[in-house]
């Protein structure tokens, strides 16, 4: 167990790790930069991860962040408040920690024959610090910094096939738009500190009511604008289809599952801690619970009706993955009703079954693109006759991700379910139901084509690559034990939501 | 102190809009990149002035960052337009467009 004199500074061991890890690759390959060691690099970048993961989950089991009233360290405060770490930064952390090691174990085989494996594991990995940073961020500025840390490596990982005209492309269109949130929301930064005086959480809360009414209202929605982004929610969502498309198929997945999970946990501190519901509705005269449950509508529509219309596996996956932060956002749509800390802990649940779900399902797109089959639908018909584990792998994450029973998809959504209607949002219940049914037929158009179909035409034997099998078949085993553990997994996420709601 | 704070407020957010406006309209690459950099002295401007009206230093700290930041993301994205550019011979954003909006 811990030693009894804990110091305030080691509840960030997670992350000095993934930074120590970003820093030691820099390191191996400047030794000697015209040759390459994939397995050494690779192997760093995983067992960094795979370190910082172990960490975090044991503080969150010991109880570091943990109030002492429950039995714990207590939530630890770092820089007067700059950072803090409680159980909701732990769980994101852990969330993120497992995204990386399994992109950094696909990646040995996804980037084979690539130049710049050395830059490309570091900036994996300092992306992967900025989203552990962003976890335990308790004020404006060291959110915006955090943020920044994981958006530009994130920009340059999206363009690192550099003669990939879809690569490039990618990475430029993410990056505009990225740059263009970043500055709205640094915009909006400066006008609630304009309106109060403060830039830390607490502080920003307790001199809200002096605060002058309509700068702090522009100021919130430029702050949701920056969020908005981040999650890829309506309206800043359509940068994700693009950037996901492009991009190198385990960033996308690193994108789309762990940054997304980063720019909810920010959402979720900033609007429990900083802008409390009654005193921000009394001040600004509107209730922002309102407009996230119109948002977290609007892109679960938006996102599952979209995806619904794709021929190109990949596009598909990623209008999903705006889809399912439309999910997500229920947990802060709940705010405004009664049972905070459920619904916002089903998100949280949401968050973590997606991250092995959604992870798994782009590292079997990065399987199909490092085979070289094809992007659409059809290019996938009949793979399971040649590689049936990873097609039952990538069956299971389709069933999880449209929420079918006994997958962990299917419990998160129910809690979600369950949540909203306790909370008397009949609206968002419904939305969720709805387009979690239209949401099947996609997904299982794709097991269809894999498992039913002929083949258009003649297939050479495919190969095994391990490390791509390794971490698939890994996501998809997680999303399957995620059944029997998830009674733990759930009380952790009920006590983090408890954590900042209360 | 003679200036008062509503007018570092006026200018700041023109200055935002004229960004915007750029942002909206222009074609070119840099000039986006010019344009962002514009928003981005606007929150500088605010931040500065509020530090100000407010007597903490806050703001002026978080200014330094937010410029420090601005320079970090002028480079990547000057590299993401000079592959751009190797790419596509051109640093015209509209004409990398391989993927259906």
């Amino acid at each position: 167990m811990l030693p009894i004199e804990f110091a305030g500074w080691a509840g960030l061991a997670p992350v000095y790790v993934l930074v120590a890890t970003a820093l030691v690759l820099f390191a191996v390959d400047s030794i000697d930069p015209r040759k390459t060691n994939r397995t050494l690099l690779a192997g760093t970048a995983t067992a960094g991860s795979l370190v910082a993961l172990a960490v975090a989950v044991w503080f969150l089991l010991a109880g570091v962040g943990t109030p002492q009233v429950d039995g714990g360290f207590g939530v630890i405060e770092l820089h007067e408040g700059q950072l803090v770490v409680d159980q909701l930064a732990l769980f994101f952390m852990v969330v993120i920690a497992t995204v990386t090691s399994l992109v950094s174990v696909a990646s040995y085989d996804y980037m084979e024959g690539h130049t710049y494996q050395a830059e490309y594991y570091s900036l994996t990995l300092l992306a992967a610090t900025g989203m552990a940073t962003m976890a335990a961020s308790n004020s404006l500025v060291t959110i915006f910094i955090a943020l920044e840390l994981t958006s530009l490596p994130s920009y340059a990982l999206v363009a690192i096939l550099k003669d990939n005209r879809g690569s490039i492309e990618a990475g430029l269109k993410y990056f505009l738009i990225g740059a263009l949130s970043s500055a709205i929301f640094v915009y909006g930064i400066s006008l609630v500190y304009g309106a109060t005086g403060f830039l830390q959480l607490e502080a920003i809360a307790n001199n809200l009511e002096s605060g002058y009414g309509p700068l702090l209202g522009l100021g919130i929605l430029m702050l949701l604008g920056g969020f908005a982004f981040k999650t890829a929610s309506v309206p800043v969502h359509f940068w994700a289809p693009e950037a996901y498309e492009g991009a190198p198929a385990p960033i996308a997945a690193f994108l789309s599952s762990a940054s997304k999970a980063a720019g909810f946990v920010i959402a979720f501190r900033v609007f429990t801690t900083a802008f409390p519901l009654e005193t921000t509705t009394a001040v600004i005269g509107i209730d922002w619970s309102v407009l996230f449950t119109v948002l977290a509508i609007a892109t679960m529509t938006i996102g599952n009706f979209a995806a619904a219309t794709q021929e190109n596996v990949k596009r598909m996956l990623a209008y999903s993955s705006v889809g399912h932060a439309g999910y997500a956002l229920i947990g802060l749509a709940g705010l405004g009703a009664g049972v905070n800390d459920v619904v916002m802990g089903a998100a949280l649940m949401h968050l973590f079954v997606y991250g092995f779900m959604n992870t798994g399902a782009f590292l079997f797109v990065g399987l199909a693109e490092y085979w070289g089959v094809g992007r659409t639908f059809e290019d996938y018909n009949g793979l399971s006759a040649k590689a049936p584990v990873a097609c039952a792998a990538m069956t299971v994450f389709m069933f999880s991700l449209a929420g079918i029973p006994p997958f962990g998809g299917f419990f998160s959504k129910y809690f979600l379910f369950t949540a909203s209607i306790d909370a008397g949002m009949f609206a968002v219940a419904a939305a969720l139901v709805i387009n979690s049914a239209l949401s099947l037929y996609y997904y299982s158009r794709l097991i269809k084509a894999l498992w039913i179909e002929e083949p258009i035409g003649e297939r050479d034997a495919l190969s095994q690559p391990l490390g791509l099998y390794a971490a698939i078949v890994f996501a998809a085993v997680m999303t399957v034990v995620v059944l029997p553990g998830f009674g733990p997994v759930a009380d952790v996420a009920v006590d983090a939501a408890a954590a900042i709601v209360a | 102190m003679s200036v008062g704070i509503e007018h570092y407020v006026l200018l700041s957010m023109a200055l935002f809009c004229i960004g915007l406006f750029g942002v909206l309209t222009r074609r070119n690459a840099l000039l986006f990149l010019m344009s962002v950099e514009l928003m981005l002295n606007a929150a500088n401007v605010n931040l500065i002035a509020f530090s100000f009206y407010h007597g903490n230093l806050t703001g002026q700290v978080f200014a330094l960052f937010t410029m420090a930041l601005a320079a970090a993301e002028v480079a990547v994205g000057l590299g993401i337009i000079l592959v751009l550019y190797r790419n596509f011979r051109d640093v015209d954003v509209t004409v990398p467009s391989t993927m259906r909006w």
